[in-house]
């Protein structure tokens, strides 16, 4: 497979690089991508360097480890430090976390944003004011419903579970282009269907000459006179190992590498917001998994999974929704092994995995630790425990009211429920908050946005507040959690953001 | 394309203890099938992804659970990886039977080693999961159905022009030591 023009990798380089540019951006997700397409669209002449690969459409298949060996982050294997841990994902490759999410696109809930206005005095935040940029963002990235022939059989039976209840659900809508329903989305959609940065505002930026420097490790952001003035780093050779240089000067440095790798990167710069809060008010949308059994078979890797979200409790912070799970995550989760694992697998075409995404509390915290490198610490409130464990209960509720014939729960030691009145008698007993199963994927907070220098790290507009020249532009900027899957929260702001520096290009020198 | 991670080679002794685990740990299929070997080697290229500091982590954690067992009383002062079947089962069952990290670093290492075993097409279809052909069938449904519209979304992206208003670039590039290639589309 050829590599698009515009694009170098660590196997194209075969000495330092030095670049000169406007605008250098660290990071190919829904910030990084989105802001280089903005920008280049302005004639801004843009370099964007990504940490992982280039990988392709073409190369995306079903198998999972691979795919966590290439597109993940440490393999998806990031674990919080705390109790209990939080097993998280990053996505590291061309296209960031939206290459491998499940595509869920929803408008941030205006009482998010009227939240953010009041606390933090973040300007220009109102749902009319966004409204043209959730608008552009769905337009670029084809958000929409599902065509009825992709939903999975998991999904319609969360959906009668739901509706035996007399639960609200709503359909997902996703960034899609006629999705297929390969429920290959954990992997890389193999048909570019899923309209991630790869397959859009990446080559909608390199179609306009910005450039891309795939497997590049930034080290840090340099300074010139309290200005931002570049970045400097090196192509990752494969196998980890340090290559060639990369130097580049730039007028503005836009850091968009999510909410763990900015708050890091920067204070590896030796920078420091006067807040003193960059790295905290981490939030990541808990998750845990229930695995229902049913005596029919399900096949729910036929068609796309979240096909649906239960929003009856949406009020309470809980969303519910099916996630079919590929044979190697399934097994990791499950509470067994041997044999009995080995039975229970047997009966994978049987299942149904499900789950409450659940908003929180902004308890985490992003260091860097010397020897250890960053470190994720997360403590996962008494509330939000008890909100993730009734979400458990409710998901159960809704798959015994589908048929399950037996649910297992992400609980330490919890024996498997044959029905609601055995969930309700195990769960009368309070859940150690320790023996929870949880991961996220959604990882928020860690630069916020604040008019007040001495309460966020970035003002309105994602610009650093007291380091002229340096803008934030993934989830760490948002002042909390979302409470919804927050990728189209993200790519609405770098385009409101984007469309900031621009009105202000003669300030920023691009 | 990028090319992948390269395989990380365990050292002897935790291969080793990886092998006794996984007999454990997998599906009884495994050994009968003599599926080991090709386990392990997905577990050293899963190896090879993880952050140097999670490699050495996993490597101390499986020389700490085959000693471990010396304290184990069934053990009788053996390690893991000299215990028979039964012993070394009740080890690992009394470790992921305990609550706090004790039990979910095993939990951790078992689920590690697990997807690997079921990354193994083989045993994929033995379970009835092989997606290539329906991932094959359903792209073709796409097409079929929708096949103007998603030529047409997808050549959008890339007709676009810079603003008209807007003509100002940045700086230039400078110098450059490596040589940069370009190629088609992908």
């Amino acid at each position: 497979m050829s590599i698009p023009s515009g694009i170098t990798t660590a196997a194209d380089v075969g000495g330092d690089v030095r670049l000169e540019c406007g605008a250098v951006i660290v990071g190919s997700g829904a910030g990084g991508a989105t802001m280089a397409a903005e920008l280049a669209e302005a004639g801004v002449d843009v370099v964007v360097i990504e940490e992982g690969g280039y990988h392709p459409t073409g190369s995306f298949t079903a198998e999972s480890a691979r795919a966590l060996r290439t597109l993940y982050r440490d393999g998806g294997g990031g674990l919080t430090v705390g109790r209990p841990w939080v097993m998280f994902a990053e996505g590291r490759c061309v296209g960031g976390s939206t290459v491998v999410n499940g595509g869920m696109s929803w408008r941030t809930p205006v009482q998010v944003l009227d939240r953010w206005s009041a606390q933090e005095g973040v300007r220009a935040i109102t749902e009319q004011d966004m409204e043209p940029y959730f608008a552009r963002a769905e337009a670029r990235h084809s958000v929409g419903l599902q065509d009825p022939e992709t939903i999975g059989r998991d999904s319609e039976l969360l959906k009668a579970g739901a509706a035996a209840k007399g639960w609200s659900l709503v359909p997902n809508r996703r960034n899609q282009l006629h999705c297929a329903g390969t429920n290959n989305c954990l992997s890389g959609c193999p048909t570019g269907a899923k309209r991630s940065m790869l397959v859009t505002s990446v080559p909608h930026a390199l179609a306009l000459g910005a450039r891309l420097f795939a497997d590049c490790r930034v080290e840090r952001v340099t300074r010139d006179r309290g200005a931002a003035t570049g970045v400097t780093g090196y192509f990752v050779r494969p196998g980890g190992g340090r290559g060639p240089r990369l130097t580049v000067r730039a007028a503005a440095v836009i850091v968009a590498g999510g909410a763990i790798q900015t708050p890091a990167l920067l204070a590896r710069s030796g920078l420091r917001s006067a807040s003193g809060q960059l790295g905290r008010n981490l939030s990541l949308h808990p998750n845990a998994n229930v695995t229902a059994f049913f005596d029919s078979d399900v096949t729910g890797w036929h068609g796309v999974h979240q096909a649906f979200q239960i929003r009856e409790f949406m009020a309470e912070g809980l969303i519910l929704t099916a996630d079919n799970l590929p044979p190697p995550m399934l097994a990791a989760v499950m509470p067994a092994y041997g044999r009995e694992l080995g039975e229970l697998m047997a009966d994978y075409n049987r299942v149904v995995t499900a789950g409450p995404l659940v908003t929180d509390s902004g308890a985490g915290r992003v260091r860097n630790i010397p020897g250890l490198g960053t470190q994720v610490f997360y403590r996962l409130a008494d509330a939000v425990a008890a909100r993730l464990v009734r979400g458990v209960e409710l998901t159960a509720e809704a798959l015994f009211a589908a048929g399950a014939r037996r649910v297992l729960l992400p609980f330490d030691g919890a024996p498997a429920v044959r029905s609601p009145g055995e969930l309700r008698d195990l769960l009368a007993r309070p859940v150690p908050k320790r023996s929870i199963q949880v991961y996220s994927i959604h990882l928020m907070g860690t630069a916020r946005m604040s008019e007040g220098p001495r309460r966020g790290v970035t003002d309105s507009y994602g610009a650093f507040h007291g380091v002229p020249g340096l803008v934030v532009a993934d989830a760490s900027l948002f002042p909390g959690p979302t409470g919804i899957n927050p990728m189209e929260t993200v790519i609405a702001l770098a385009m409101r953001n984007a469309q900031r520096l621009i009105e202000q290009r003669d300030r920023y020198g691009i | 394309m990028t090319a992948g991670p390269t395989i990380t080679p365990l050292s002897a002794r935790v291969r080793r203890v990886t092998r006794r685990f996984a007999e454990v740990v997998c599906p009884p299929g495994m050994r009968a099938h003599h599926r080991t070997d090709r386990v392990l080697a997905e577990f050293e290229l899963m190896l090879g992804a993880l952050a140097p500091t999670a490699r050495k982590a996993l490597g101390m954690a499986f020389v700490a659970l085959d000693q471990g067992a010396r304290l184990y009383p069934r053990s009788r002062g053996r390690r893991f990886t000299r215990l028979d079947d039964q012993a070394a089962e009740a080890y690992i069952r009394a470790l992921l039977t305990r609550r706090g990290l004790v039990a979910r670093v095993v939990q951790r290492l078992k689920g590690f080693v697990v997807m690997c075993y079921y990354e193994l097409p083989t045993v994929q279809r033995e379970i009835g999961y092989d997606p290539a052909p329906y991932i094959a069938a359903v792209s073709r449904r796409r097409l079929e159905s929708y096949g103007p519209e998603i030529r047409a979304g997808e050549a959008a992206v890339t007709s676009v022009k810079v603003r008209p208003d807007q003509s100002r670039r940045g700086g230039e590039q400078m110098s450059k030591g490596g040589e940069q290639l370009g190629g088609g589309g992908e």
